[in-house]
C-alpha cells in the first residue's frame, strides 16, 4: 500500500496543507485551506478506494499533528473533523476524479459535482467538529463563524445547537472551495505522476 | 528527559486538562511550572510569551462573543435563566484557562528540545519507522513547498496576475497561485523519485539515519509521568469536590 510514490504523495498532500495557509495569506483572502490535500490525496489515488482513504487520512494525520506542533496547538482537537473528511474524499469526492479531468471540461457536471461534495463534506465535517468546538473552545474557534454561534446563542439556542447550526452554515461554503480548488489542481496534474502514484503506466 | 517522555507526559496532561472543571486545573497548573522551572529553565519565560500571544486573540474573541454578545453563561441558556455577563465571564475564564495550559505546554515541550534538529527528534521517537519516514518527508517538501510559495507569488504579482492586497483579481486568480506551487512540487518531486532518489539509493538510506529510540524512556521520564499521572488524578478529585 505505501509504495515510495504514494508515501511522497501523502507527505506532499500533508505539506500543502500546511503551506496553503501561508500562501492564501499572501493574497489575503479570508479563507482557510487546511483539507485541500486531504482532497488531492484521495482524487490521486480515486482508482482504489481503500487506498484512497488510508493515504488520505495519514496526510490529514500528518499535517494536524505537524501544524499543531508549529503554527496552530487547537489544531489536534479536529481529527475526528479529518478522519470524517478524508471518508468523504475518499468514498465521495474522489467519485468525480474522470468528470473532472475530463478533456475538453464540462462545465455543468464539474460545478454540480462540486457543490455536491462540497456541501455534503460541509455538512458532515461540521457534525463531527460540533462537539469539539462547543465543549473545548466554548463554541468560539477564533473564525467569522463564531459570531454566528453568539448569534443563535443571543437568540437563546443551546450551545450544542448554536454551534452546530454555525458549522452548518459556514463548513458547507468553506469546503466547496476547498473541493474546488482540489478539483482545478488534480485537473492540472500531470498524467504521468498520477500513473505513477497509482503505480500504472501513464495513458494520456 | 526523552522526546518520548515528553510526548507522553504531554498527552496525559491534555487529557487530564480537558476532562478537568475550573478547580481541576490548578494541580495540572502546578505541574507544569515543575516542568517549565526543571526541564525547560529561563527559557520558559519565551515559551509563556509565546503561549500567550497565540492564546490572547481567542481569548479576546471569547470575551467579545460571550460576555459582549451573549450576556450570559451556557449554563445559564440550559437552565433557561437570565443569566449574567459575570457566569458569561467565569465560563470564558475556565475554557481559556484551559486552552492556555495546553498551549503553553506544547510550547515548553518544543522549548525543552530546542537544540535538538527536527531529524533527531523524530529518530528518538518510538513510533513505526514509516510514520518516521512521513514526516521526514512531509517536513522536508514543506521547505520545498514554502519556497515555491514565494517564488509563485513574486512571479504573479509581477505579471500582473494578483495584487498584494485584497482585490477582485486576488478572488478570481488566487488558485493559480495553488496552482503554480502544486505544479512546482510536482515537477521536483517526480524528478526525485523517478531519476534522483533510486541512483542515490536515497530511500535506502533514510530508514539507518531514521533507526533509534532504543531507549524509550529514561528514568526522569518515569518521575514526569508518574508528575502527570498525579497531577491529573488531582485534578479530577478536586473537580469532582466542585461540583
Amino acid at each position: 500500500m505505501f509504495t515510495t510514490p504514494r508515501l511522497v504523495a501523502i507527505a506532499l498532500c500533508a505539506a500543502l496543507n500546511f503551506v496553503a495557509g501561508s500562501a492564501v495569506y499572501l493574497i489575503k483572502l479570508p479563507i482557510y485551506l487546511d483539507s485541500i490535500g486531504v482532497f488531492l490525496c484521495a482524487l490521486l489515488l480515486a482508482s482504489d478506494k481503500r487506498v484512497a482513504f488510508v493515504c488520505s487520512i495519514t496526510a490529514a494525520l500528518i499535517s494536524t499533528f505537524v501544524t499543531g506542533l508549529l503554527i496552530n496547538p487547537f489544531l489536534p482537537w479536529f481529527v475526528g473533523t479529518d478522519l470524517a473528511i478524508a471518508l468523504m474524499a475518499a468514498f465521495v469526492v474522489a467519485r468525480g476524479a474522470d468528470a473532472f479531468r475530463a478533456r475538453p471540461l464540462r462545465p455543468v457536471e464539474f460545478g454540480g459535482r462540486v457543490l455536491l461534495y462540497g456541501i455534503l463534506t460541509g455538512i458532515v465535517a461540521a457534525i463531527v467538529s460540533a462537539p469539539v468546538v462547543a465543549y473545548v473552545f466554548g463554541g468560539v474557534t477564533g473564525s467569522g463563524s463564531a459570531f454566528l454561534v453568539g448569534m443563535f446563542l443571543k437568540t437563546g439556542q443551546q450551545l450544542w445547537n448554536a454551534t452546530l447550526a454555525s458549522g452548518l452554515i459556514a463548513d458547507p461554503i468553506d469546503k466547496t472551495i476547498q473541493v474546488l480548488i482540489g478539483a482545478l489542481l488534480f485537473r492540472a496534474t500531470p498524467s504521468d505522476f498520477i500513473a505513477l502514484v497509482r503505480g500504472k503506466p501513464a495513458t494520456a | 528527559m526523552t522526546p518520548n517522555g515528553a510526548v507522553a507526559f504531554a498527552i496525559i496532561m491534555v487529557i487530564a486538562a480537558i476532562a478537568s472543571g475550573a478547580h481541576g486545573l490548578v494541580p495540572l497548573y502546578v505541574a507544569l511550572l515543575l516542568f517549565a522551572a526543571i526541564e525547560v529553565g529561563q527559557a520558559s519565560l519565551i515559551a509563556l510569551r509565546r503561549a500567550a500571544l497565540i492564546m490572547l486573540p481567542l481569548a479576546a474573541f471569547m470575551l467579545i462573543v460571550w460576555v459582549g454578545v451573549v450576556g450570559r453563561g451556557p449554563q445559564d441558556i440550559a437552565a433557561g435563566l437570565a443569566g449574567s455577563r459575570a457566569s458569561a465571564l467565569a465560563y470564558v475564564s475556565t475554557v481559556a484557562a484551559r486552552l492556555f495550559l495546553i498551549v503553553c505546554l506544547v510550547q515548553l515541550v518544543a522549548f525543552r528540545f530546542a537544540r535538538e534538529t527536527p531529524l533527531s527528534f523524530v529518530r528518538a521517537l518510538r513510533v513505526p519507522m514509516a510514520v518516521k519516514r512521513l514526516v521526514v518527508l512531509t517536513l522536508s517538501l514543506v521547505e520545498t513547498l514554502r519556497h515555491s510559495v514565494d517564488r509563485a507569488h513574486t512571479a504573479l504579482l509581477a505579471a500582473g496576475i494578483i495584487t498584494r492586497g485584497l482585490s477582485v483579481r486576488n478572488l478570481t486568480n488566487g488558485w493559480i497561485l495553488m496552482q503554480t506551487v502544486w505544479l512546482t512540487a510536482i515537477t521536483t518531486v517526480t524528478a526525485r523519485v523517478r531519476d534522483k532518489w533510486p541512483i542515490e539509493l536515497t530511500v535506502a538510506r533514510l530508514d539507518p539515519a531514521l533507526a533509534g529510540g532504543s531507549n524509550p524512556l529514561s528514568a526522569g521520564d518515569v518521575g514526569w509521568l508518574a508528575a502527570a499521572a498525579f497531577a491529573g488524578l488531582a485534578s479530577q478529585i478536586a473537580s469532582f469536590h466542585a461540583a
